[in-house]
């Protein structure tokens, strides 16, 4: 993956933020672009760094997204319970499922260099350790909590905080990840441990890179990862060897789109800004019409499936009301209606009062008889069908 | 989906009100249905925080916990709510109905009436589904001692959320399901999972399209959303403070205030619960203001059957319900699954003519004009036998059906059944359609009166719901080893009362 | 209140950061203004003045020892580096009064700052582990001054030697406990059963089998014991030689300052490395 994105597409992307500070790219941000790939407006607005939350509230459609934080700290207890005592029940599950040599248990924390928690200075630490540990260091078998990984991302370095811990069992590394979501009788929420696995892509992608960085071989990254997460309704941690070869290419996929970011930016006219500065009053510079505007340039993909993960989905599910799409209706109605755009064509077709093109003359066949049926219906004639 | 709900969709949205999809109500709904809100703690697997329960829209029992990650406080509420569901449903395992000797089945006892669960949505059966799962194996080590209620609430919970994975069952019915299978709102299905947001395209409030009321029902300060999983922003703000200070207050030994800030909690939740419990009601008037369809009353007798199996199943001290099927029960539940879900789809055509019009649209079903008849059409049986085996012909408009190989029916006609012939294309778009009556014509000598319609008679032909026989399956002891487990799960020892640790 | 409380969440909801926190400041006033008013009416006066605080009970034990000498009893009885969490618990077992966590959390600051103005004016400090690598100030774990430097120094290895240590000194402390020692206080003998049993379950051999039944093994003091000394016996020469090594750095180059409390230096040794 070629990290350098053209200068001046670079400047743009910056530009179109206006003078806010770009927002930090996370594992879970970066899952979050593979939900909706086609969505064009998405991956602009990520990738110039701009703070989707923000811009939807100042373009008049807040979209809450919150954790709870009964959920927040369930999650902290329980990944703190798994690492603590230098990982010493994350230690017991790897021996239990991996027959991790007893020998096996040299434990680095990387949170911090010193007192310094400086992101480069992190990457830089970790990055010797691992590849310290690669060339053959001394004792294999060793956890590393909370390494600093770096990933190239539509041209801007991100770094990425995984709460996980890389290990090394022979020479082979892997990630593990902790998640506070229960498995219960062996089986768990399938959107959960999806969302888990790719998050987990993201870190082995991350650590690839950091391999070839290091002159190293990035098949020494495992494409399986650990999941670790409590067992049944209590606190018990059990691990889950998950393949992840899939996620591992999608977001490859995901991350090289973002690096072709220059194409969108190219073709975006040039007052289009997503600056959100305010004046001394805290009053937006710009008004809210001119950034819903400036919003509506960049072609957005509405899917319903969007108010679930993305902070523009009630703009984007107003502005597909307003155009009158079949998006808006789900998956369903777009499958089954294939080939119309809005639902004043599908009334039409429907009605008969529109003349079908070539690729609409199926649907528009089974509109047509569906309105027919309609017809019967509240006519209340619910035999007399058939041939008229 | 067919063509004609997602037009159904559309139409909602440009007369801003939801449209109507079914003629008649295909679940049945009995007198006195226990209605349930609950609310459950964000992060954990299955703590409850309150639950709102009740068979009287005035007087709902509210119960809550304090600190629910407290193993003694769950427990507490558990027997609380075993208290209220337990009862409700003790009322109706005690009237038994004895059933006469019918076509190859013994007499049998049946429950005159069964119970009746009604939740917001589909995660509030889920929800009930892990705390069943949580409550069924408590004290089920000791063997001869009576069940305490909180297992066996939880037997119960289970055997509710396990019927409501077969279609048409109605002892757990999910309130969002049931709206969204009568109507069609101009939404997406993703959204109709939310109650309050169904019910403002059910019934907007004056003034305002389906939209804009469905639009507002995304506020969660303003419509708490229908649990199990609570607004972030109410944890945040309403509840963990209070929760809080009963800790501190109870921690320093200050009864007055523990009491007080359980009270504050109370209420809060209290807030947060009833707009749903409302909304639980009013739809249920809505779907009650629904005529009933006909064969609703036969699988409430099938509901009535698994009730009363699962009560004499409890009442000889049957085990609870395992971790993991058997393999043999697995198939044979996955049959069953089939055989419910093919029976309430067909059955739903016979007694709906909206539905029927969705088979059509879909190419399931069809309707037309007979063209020709030769009713007294006869063949030799493979045994030799001369047959009666009269066929017409119908011109239909809709779409060449793709229900080949099956046993139809007439919903007008309903004792003969059909099969389709020949299906040839004309010229003019319509479909000439060559049936075959092949049960319910009667004998060459005497044959049925009605089995063949007349010629000009509009017909529709649509899937025979009595097809879906329930196949066999080996019982335990002859299942073959492939098909066994290695070891029989023991669901006790999946239960280790160590993953529980004390709060 | 309760609007205000409405008010807050309609604001977080709409992601109005700057009116949220606006109104998160008017409910905290607003709480201790009707606070005030109770107390005032003479309704619930200790309610308000104890729920923050710890428990009244148990005020006057706590205060008969500073919170650094309860520290200084846990660790003398673990002998190895401890986080705070795991200083609370053990304490809660074995010794009487309150020792809540937060109370640690300025502790190393006092304890370096008291020391840089009287050097060795007491007769113990608590002061950070210092990593092997760069001597640094480890995250959060605390030793006693008067331990040689070679066990207040962790390693690669020491977090598993110092759990399995603290493992066989908790489970010497049950046995000595049981046998001849102070009567256990009321649930200290739970408390210390299940932080025992949580260590267990992270060492071979430590607990027996699951039962048939599926309740949990009895839980043999000795036993844990004995195997947290064994896997000790696999650990503790590797692990040894690291922390000496870089003993005998920090007394070649480090001032005795920097020997308790670590050094803040962006200072790599050669090897840089601990394994």
């Amino acid at each position: 993956m070629n990290p350098t994105v053209n200068s001046t597409t670079a400047a743009r992307l910056d530009a179109l933020r206006g003078g806010q500070p770009p927002v930090n790219h996370t594992a879970r941000t970066l899952v979050g672009l593979s939900a909706n790939p086609g969505c064009s407006r998405r991956a602009l607005l990520d990738a110039c760094g701009a703070d989707k939350g923000k811009v939807a509230r100042q373009a008049g459609y807040p979209w809450p997204f919150g954790q709870s934080p009964f959920a927040l700290s369930r999650g902290n207890a329980f990944e703190r319970q798994v690492k603590e005592h230098g990982g010493a029940r994350l230690l017991a599950l790897l021996r239990e499922s991996l027959g991790l040599p007893i020998e096996q248990v040299a434990y680095i924390p990387l949170e911090s260099v010193g007192d310094n928690a400086n992101r480069e200075l992190r990457y830089r630490r970790t990055r010797q350790v691992l590849a310290h540990a690669a060339r053959g260091g001394s004792s294999p078998g060793i956890l590393y909590d909370h390494p600093m990984l770096r990933l190239a991302v539509g041209g801007q370095l991100v770094y990425l905080e995984p709460d996980v811990i890389a290990f090394k069992i022979g020479d082979k590394f892997h990630v593990v990840e902790i998640k506070s979501f229960p498995v219960i009788d062996r089986q768990a929420d399938g959107t959960q441990v999806a969302a888990a696995t790719r998050q987990a892509a993201v870190y082995v992608i991350a650590l690839r890179e950091l391999f070839a960085d290091a002159g190293l071989d990035p098949d020494l990254v495992a494409a399986s990862i650990f999941l670790v997460t409590p067992k049944n309704f209590g606190n018990t941690p059990i691990a889950t060897l998950i393949d992840a070869r899939k996620q591992i290419a999608m977001m490859t996929t995901q991350l090289a789109r973002m690096d072709r970011i220059e194409t969108l930016v190219k073709l975006l006219p040039a007052q289009v800004s997503f600056d959100l500065a305010v004046d001394a009053a805290g009053v937006a510079r710009r008004p809210q019409a001119q950034l819903a505007g400036d919003l509506r340039q960049v072609p957005a993909r509405y899917r319903p499936e969007c108010l679930d993960h993305c902070e523009l989905a009630g703009l984007c599910r107003a502005e597909a009301r307003q155009d009158d799409s079949l998006d808006v209706y789900g998956p369903g109605v777009a499958d089954v209606l294939g080939g119309i755009g809005t639902a004043q064509t599908a009334l039409a077709l429907a009605e008969g009062q529109r003349i079908p093109s070539a690729d609409q003359t199926d649907v528009a066949r089974a509109l047509r008889h569906a309105e027919r049926l309609r017809t019967e219906l509240a006519a209340g004639a619910e035999l007399a069908g058939g041939a008229a | 989906m067919s063509t004609l709900l997602a037009l159904a969709r559309i139409r909602a949205a440009r007369q801003g009100r939801a449209e109507p999809l079914r003629q008649v109500r295909h679940y049945h709904l009995v007198d006195e249905p226990l209605v349930l809100v609950t609310a459950a703690m964000a992060g954990e697997a299955a703590a409850p925080l309150a639950c709102m329960v009740g068979t009287d829209r005035h007087r709902p029992v509210l119960l809550t916990v304090s600190q629910p990650r407290n193993r003694d406080q769950q427990q507490a509420f558990y027997a609380q709510l075993a208290a209220v569901v337990l009862p409700y449903i003790r009322r109706r395992e005690n009237a038994l109905q004895q059933l006469p000797t019918h076509t190859g089945k013994a007499a049998r006892q049946r429950c005159a009436d069964a119970p009746q669960l009604i939740v917001a949505n589909r995660a509030t059966v889920e929800h009930l589904r892990l705390v069943g799962r949580s409550l069924r194996f408590q004290g089920s080590r000791e063997p001869g001692t009576t069940q305490a209620p909180v297992a066996l609430l939880g037997r119960w919970l289970t055997f509710f959320t396990e019927q409501a994975d077969y279609p048409g069952s109605c002892l757990l019915l999910p309130m969002t399901r049931q709206l969204a299978a009568h109507w069609a709102s101009g939404q997406s299905a993703l959204e109709d999972e939310s109650l309050a947001a169904l019910l403002a395209w059910i019934e907007p409030p004056s003034g305002l399209s389906g939209a804009e009321a469905a639009l507002r029902t995304e506020n969660p300060v303003e419509f708490p959303p229908a649990g199990p999983a609570t607004d972030p922003t109410f944890d945040l703000v309403e509840l963990e403070p209070r929760m809080r200070a009963h800790r501190h207050a109870l921690a320093a030994g200050d009864h007055t205030s523990a009491n007080r800030s359980a009270a504050k909690l109370e209420r809060a939740l209290d807030a947060q619960l009833r707009p749903t419990w409302n909304q639980l009601w009013s739809a249920l008037a809505l779907l009650r203001a629904i005529p009933p369809a006909a064969r609703c009353a036969r699988r409430w007798d099938d509901d009535r059957d698994q009730f009363t199996r699962h009560s004499l199943h409890l009442m000889h001290g049957g085990p609870p319900q395992p971790v993991h099927d058997h393999p043999v029960e697995a198939a044979r539940r996955l049959a069953a699954l089939e055989r419910a879900s093919h029976m309430f789809e067909d059955e739903q055509a016979l007694d709906d003519p909206f539905v029927l019009a969705e088979r059509r649209a879909a190419g399931a079903a069809f309707a037309g004009i007979v063209i020709s008849r030769e009713p007294d059409r006869q063949a030799r049986s493979p045994k030799g036998r001369r047959v009666l085996r009269p066929r017409f012909t119908v011109r239909t408009d809709d779409p060449p059906p793709l229900t080949r190989d099956q046993d139809l029916l007439n919903p007008h006609r309903p004792r003969a059944t059909a099969r389709i012939h020949q299906i040839t294309h004309e010229q003019s778009g319509t479909h000439l359609i060559i049936m075959e009556i092949t049960s319910g014509m009667g004998t060459p000598s005497r044959p049925a009166a009605d089995a063949v319609p007349e010629l000009g008679e509009r017909v529709c032909y649509t899937a025979s719901p009595s097809q879906w026989a329930q196949p066999e399956f080996p019982s335990r002891d002859q299942t073959p080893w492939t098909h066994s487990h290695p070891v029989p799960p023991a669901p006790a020892r999946d239960l280790d009362p160590h993953d529980a640790d004390p709060a | 209140m309760g609007q205000l409380r409405q008010a807050l969440r309609t604001a977080m909801v709409e992601r109005d950061a700057a009116r949220a926190s606006g109104l998160r400041r008017e409910l905290r006033h607003a709480e201790t203004l009707w606070q005030d008013k109770a107390a005032a009416l003479g309704q619930g006066e200790g309610a308000v003045l104890t729920a923050a605080g710890p428990p009244a009970v148990d005020r006057a034990v706590t205060a008969l020892l500073p919170t650094r000498e309860q520290v200084h009893q846990v660790l003398s009885l673990l002998e190895v580096a401890a986080a705070p969490k795991l200083i609370t618990a053990v304490h809660g077992a074995f010794f009487p009064g309150e020792l809540p966590a937060s109370r640690l959390a300025s502790m190393r600051r006092d304890e370096e700052r008291s020391y840089r103005s009287a050097p060795n004016a007491r007769p113990y400090y608590v002061c950070p582990a210092l990593t092997a690598d760069r001597l640094a100030p480890a995250r959060a774990l605390l030793t006693v001054s008067t331990w040689p430097l070679e066990r207040r120094i962790v390693g690669a290895h020491s977090p598993r030697v110092d759990f399995l240590t603290a493992t066989t000194k908790i489970a010497t402390a049950i046995e000595w406990f049981d046998r001849r020692g102070p009567h256990w206080l009321a649930d200290a003998r739970a408390r210390a059963d299940r932080l025992l049993r949580s260590f267990a379950v992270s060492i071979p051999g430590a607990l027996a089998p699951p039962e048939l039944s599926g309740h949990a093994p009895p839980l043999d003091p000795r036993q844990v014991a004995e195997a947290a000394e064994a896997e000790l016996a696999v650990h503790v020469a590797v692990d040894r030689a690291e922390r000496e090594q870089a003993a005998a750095w920090a007394r070649q180059r480090l001032p005795e300052t920097e020997r308790l409390f670590g050094t803040r230096l962006q200072m790599i040794r050669n090897d840089a490395s601990s394994h």
